[in-house]
């Protein structure tokens, strides 16, 4: 069964590159721009696993990830954090909100990435 | 006496020099009005808050700066026990600073911050006036810093978000060069992926500088350590040793370190933040002693501390520049002409890390022959 992941990233090339690279790795990718739609999308599509980032137009990722985990039709939904935050109360906070790993975007390559997907998804 | 009296001449000649003396010592009575009034209009104008307490801890002088301060009036105040002053409600958290609970005693302070309710920062001093052995009094100074430390935040978020701003465009170009050597976007050659390899590094390094302003951001904010917890030091040097294998084994250098026989007395750290000190002193070891150099790691403790040290056989730091060593971006003149990359921030960082945790670092060195990094930790009580 192929696998569904959302990607909620505002930066176009990033976005592109990410979802490049899931696709290429044979998941299915759909994607948003901000958290608004973000939060929309993970209702909609049910994806298997969230890549969120936090710094978004509208509101933020730790909105949405709050958001998400209180909406019981969606709160099981493994969320990664993907962010360029990376100080300890920003990584302790966003796991604190549920989310299952914290990834500073400039410290992991895409391989690494889906390395991490591919763990969560067991 | 008599001959003074009956002599006319005598009598004019003494009445002569007691006008002299009363003028004289009108001069300098007035000289030291005037004296007195010029030294009251600088205290009082002083932007500092300025008071003198006698001997009894009373108020003396009180300008109006610190009149303000304790939104008192003048009135009041001249005469108020000291004591008095800073049991008011807006004044606890000089209180603190200014009061030695247990002896009932003012304490002695140089620049001692302290924030007052109104978000305004001062520094606080307090001076002991003494005359011989005895004690006068005390003069205590409230500096205005609100200003200086706006600027600082301001200054420190400006690095905070600009680094994570500047991550974005970097993460891009890890990702992309990172998939194109992973042949995501088809087969690449020989050549092509010598220089892609390079340019990763590059970025990389870029990426390592960003982190390390992100430190030095943290250092200035006053919020460097965040979780403390009790733990083994030799646990956190085993780890780093490990994860540094890759480079010890690129350089070929022998590294000896023996774990202590008895297990050492417990300390205090930030985990992360203590792997950063032990990480640099390391990497600088590894990167500064040419191939097949020798470093050796011991940790030792005495009735206090736990002692950590690392001694190299490498380039050492030129004499003439060992007092700036732990300066923010300074690289000394040997390591810089030999072509190893570095931001000048990994001592400045380790010594400030070193520093939150209460305890010293040091070293000793001698050029083309070998450094020697000394940190301690107090040991958990």
């Amino acid at each position: 069964m192929i696998k569904k992941i959302l990607v909620i990233e505002d930066d176009k090339f990033l976005r592109e590159l990410m979802s490049k690279k899931l696709i290429t790795m044979e998941y299915d990718v759909v994607s948003a721009v901000d958290g608004e739609s973000g939060l929309a999308m993970i209702k909609e599509t049910k994806p298997d696993v969230v890549l969120l980032d936090l710094i978004l137009p509208g509101i933020n990722g730790f909105e949405v990830l709050e958001k998400a985990k209180k909406d019981p039709e969606i709160a099981n939904i493994p969320v990664i954090i993907l962010s360029n935050l990376g100080q300890k109360e920003d990584i302790e906070r966003g796991l604190g909100l549920g989310a299952v790993d914290f990834m500073v975007k400039a410290h992991f390559t895409p391989q690494e990435i889906v390395e991490k997907l591919k763990t969560i998804l067991g | 006496m008599e001959n003074i009296l009956n002599n006319p001449d005598e009598l004019r000649k003494v009445r002569a020099a007691l006008l002299n003396i009363l003028e004289d010592t009108d001069d300098l009575r007035r000289s030291a009005v005037d004296e007195r009034n010029k030294t009251t209009a600088i205290i009082e104008n002083l932007t500092d808050g300025v008071i003198l307490l006698n001997r009894k801890k009373q108020i003396e002088i009180i300008n109006s700066s610190a009149v303000d301060l304790f939104s008192l009036d003048k009135k009041t105040a001249a005469g108020m026990c000291f004591l008095d002053l800073v049991n008011r409600d807006n004044a606890n958290q000089f209180r603190s600073i200014l009061i030695d609970e247990d002896k009932k005693r003012i304490k002695s302070t140089y620049r001692e911050g302290a924030t007052a309710i109104n978000d305004l920062h001062f520094e606080i001093t307090s001076v002991l006036l003494k005359d011989n052995e005895e004690e006068k009094g005390f003069l205590i100074i409230f500096h205005d810093v609100t200003k200086e430390k706006l600027i600082e935040k301001m200054k420190t978020e400006f690095v905070s978000v600009a680094a994570h701003q500047l991550r974005t465009p970097l993460s891009a170009i890890k990702w992309t060069i990172q998939m194109i050597l992973d042949g995501d976007s088809g087969e690449i050659n020989e050549e092509q992926r010598d220089l892609l390899g390079k340019t990763y590094l590059s970025n990389e390094r870029m990426i390592v500088l960003i982190n390390d302003l992100l430190n030095v951001s943290r250092i200035e904010e006053g919020r460097l350590l965040y979780n403390q917890e009790i733990s083994q030091l030799e646990d956190i040097v085993e780890e780093i040793i490990n994860s540094s294998g890759e480079l010890i084994k690129i350089k070929k250098m022998n590294v000896d370190y023996k774990k202590p026989e008895k297990l050492l007395p417990k300390v205090k750290v930030d985990k992360e933040k203590m792997g950063v000190v032990i990480q640099n002193l390391l990497e600088n070891a590894i990167k500064y002693t040419p191939e097949s150099g020798n470093i050796k790691i011991t940790i030792e403790s005495d009735n206090k501390n736990v002692i950590f040290k690392i001694k190299d056989s490498g380039v050492g730091i030129p004499k003439n520049q060992q007092d700036r060593i732990f300066t923010k971006f300074f690289r000394a003149e040997n390591v810089t002409r030999m072509e190893t990359d570095g931001t000048g921030l990994g001592l400045y960082t380790t010594k400030n890390i070193v520093q939150a945790h209460k305890g010293e670092i040091w070293f000793e060195s001698e050029e083309n022959k070998g450094t020697a990094f000394y940190f301690t930790l107090p040991i958990n009580k």
